[in-house]
């Protein structure tokens, strides 16, 4: 999945302040790359990601998918696009606590209409992959932080997403465990060919990536 | 992963305030069902004393209060009438002479009477019971006059544990018990039909009724014959079937109003109950929705979640209510009528209707189902963007 923006723009209103937390952006990433943005807390990291991830929308400027003005697509296309072809890795790993690991890497795929066999095998799959093919059974309150991080990444690869998008995956992790995550996301972006797009704190985060650009103030550029 | 189970876990995902919502419409339910079928039963069984006497005309006493010309007060008049009203009255086919006896007690919490007893000519058991048959075709209509054989209604019967043959006794008077009558009818199953002499020496009527049915001739005009009764004997009235059922529609219109409203306001309150309760549910698990929504769910997942689960609420609350307000229906119609609650228990379906339990368990879900669509549509508006945002 190719990624272009154009003067992205996102501003919020506080109070009677207007606060630009991106602040044109324009930013190219190319397929199959891994690209990590960084920056101190409240530099617009995340705003960025959600606004590349299609989960807001931008005040000013465009967003281009594969070419494609994403501005001009319904709530609807934009789901789509959301549940097929993007994954997403929180840094509070958001997995649903009423449901097991197993259940948590299904969902996905169930929303996309994948048939439950089809869903129970590449669930136990994906979960073997980022090593917890033992513990399928397991709500994320019976889970280690390290291991609610690997369920949240084997749940946004259930429907093999070309974009991955981590905001902080290892922000909660002890630096044993960060390390693990973060060989995994490598893993994925050179063994499933799947863009990587990560906003961290993490040094070693940025010791794998092939782009590096730093976000301060809402402005975004590439790392000196 | 079932979006039913996905339900049901979240919903016991908060154990004691779930079981207290579902506690609170069920309440509601019990109270909307108790009080819906008591009103229905009530207003059946007004309508019932009407069916009867259907196209006859009730002649009874001017200064009579009566619930479908059927005597509550003492009223009464030289049983001859009936035979001068036949003779002397155009347009008069049969005039039957009856004494129709309600064992009313103000004194006690009554609305309806617990039994009657109806004293008419032995040669007009068709006539005034229509087909009735007796139960299992055990036992025979008295024939005699002045016999002292009655045939009584089968709650009457089950109450006391009579059979036929038995000897009773009616108000110090022994008499026998010489069929039962097989009938669904509320007032018949309580009433004990006999002879019209054995009712007036009974109940001290010497020679005197409370009430004539009035057949008219087929086609005669039923005003005519109404407006020549009450001329010819001034101190009577004559009702129509019509006019029996305008006197206490008011009264019904006035009970199924009320019984209307009080459901209205239970039902709007288990809706607010509900709507708050989810309201609190869709609040607490805003990282979830925002979290499905990020995924791409689509909006229509996502409602579905929520009203699942509120009609899951009503679906459970409907059961225990129907099952409990059938049961407070019972006890209601057991305090109104003296009559012990174990009698009741055959005839539950009877006072609470299967078609009404459908209707009431159908009612409680989409009130639940209602209660759930602002938090349903809160719950799609849930932002991940927004909500990291508001949790850092």
């Amino acid at each position: 999945m190719e990624i272009k923006t154009e003067n992205l723009t996102r501003t919020f209103r506080i109070g009677p302040s207007t606060i630009k937390a991106v602040d044109k952006v324009n930013l190219e990433v190319k397929e199959t790359k891994f690209i990590a943005v960084v920056g101190p807390s409240g530099s617009g990291k995340s705003t960025l990601l959600n606004l590349i991830g299609l989960n807001d929308r931008p005040t000013h400027g465009k967003i281009f998918i594969d070419n494609t003005d994403t501005s001009l697509l319904s709530s609807a296309e934009r789901r789509k696009i959301r549940l097929l072809r993007m994954g997403f890795v929180f840094q509070t790993f958001n997995l649903l606590p009423m449901l097991n690991a197993l259940e948590n890497v299904e969902l996905p795929m169930a929303l996309a209409g994948k048939n439950e066999k089809e869903q129970r095998e590449k669930a136990l799959k994906l979960l073997e992959a980022v090593g917890l093919g033992n513990r399928p059974f397991h709500r994320p309150k019976e889970l280690s932080m390290g291991e609610m991080q690997r369920v949240a990444i084997a749940r946004a690869l259930a429907n093999d997403p070309e974009l991955i998008i981590a905001d902080e995956p290892t922000g909660e992790l002890d630096s044993k465990t960060a390390k693990e995550i973060i060989a995994l996301l490598y893993e994925i972006n050179r063994g499933k060919k799947a863009t990587v797009i990560v906003a961290t704190h993490d040094e070693k985060i940025v010791d794998v990536a092939d782009t590096i650009y730093v976000m301060e103030d809402g402005k975004l550029r590439l790392k000196d | 992963m079932k979006l039913l189970t996905l339900c049901i876990r979240n919903l016991f995902r908060r154990k004691m305030r779930t079981s207290l919502c579902i506690a609170g419409v069920a309440l509601a339910a019990t109270f909307v069902v108790a009080v819906g079928a008591t009103t229905a039963r009530y207003v059946t069984v007004i309508r019932e004393m009407n069916v009867l006497f259907s196209g006859q005309i009730m002649v009874v006493s001017k200064s009579a209060v009566v619930i479908q010309a059927i005597p509550i007060t003492r009223g009464s008049f030289q049983e001859r009438l009936a035979e001068e009203i036949k003779t002397e009255i155009e347009g008069v086919e049969k005039a039957v002479p009856v004494l129709f006896i309600t064992s009313i007690n103000l004194d006690q919490l009554q609305l309806i009477p617990p039994n009657f007893t109806l004293g008419m000519p032995v040669e007009e058991w068709r006539f005034m019971l229509g087909p009735t048959p007796l139960k299992n075709g055990v036992g025979h209509f008295p024939t005699n006059e002045s016999s002292s054989e009655v045939v009584v209604g089968p709650s009457l019967a089950d109450q006391y544990g009579w059979v036929v043959g038995d000897n009773v006794t009616v108000n110090g008077y022994n008499v026998t018990v010489a069929g039962i009558l097989d009938t669904k009818l509320a007032i018949l199953s309580r009433c004990i039909v006999m002879p019209l002499k054995l009712a007036q020496t009974i109940y001290a009527y010497p020679n005197s009724v409370n009430m004539i049915t009035v057949k008219p001739v087929q086609g005669y005009p039923i005003a005519n014959l109404t407006e020549a009764i009450e001329k010819e004997y001034s101190y009577l009235k004559a009702l129509t079937e019509e006019e029996r059922n305008d006197i206490i529609q008011p009264v019904l219109d006035q009970v199924g109003l009320w019984s209307f409203g009080i459901q209205t306001v239970v039902f709007a309150i288990s809706l607010i109950l509900v709507m708050t309760v989810t309201l609190m549910s869709v609040s607490e698990r805003r990282r979830d929705f925002a979290t499905l929504d990020a995924m791409g769910a689509p909006i229509s997942y996502v409602f579905r979640i929520v009203l699942v689960e509120t009609a899951l609420i009503g679906a459970i609350a409907g059961v225990l209510g129907i099952a409990l307000g059938s049961i407070a229906s019972l006890i209601l119609a057991s305090l109104y009528t003296n009559i012990p609650l174990a009698l009741f228990f055959p005839s539950i379906f009877e006072i609470v209707p299967p078609l009404y339990m459908l209707e009431m368990f159908t009612a409680i879900v989409a009130v639940c189902c209602v209660g759930g669509i602002i938090p349903a549509i809160n719950a799609t508006r849930m932002r991940i963007a927004e909500v990291l945002r508001a949790e850092y």
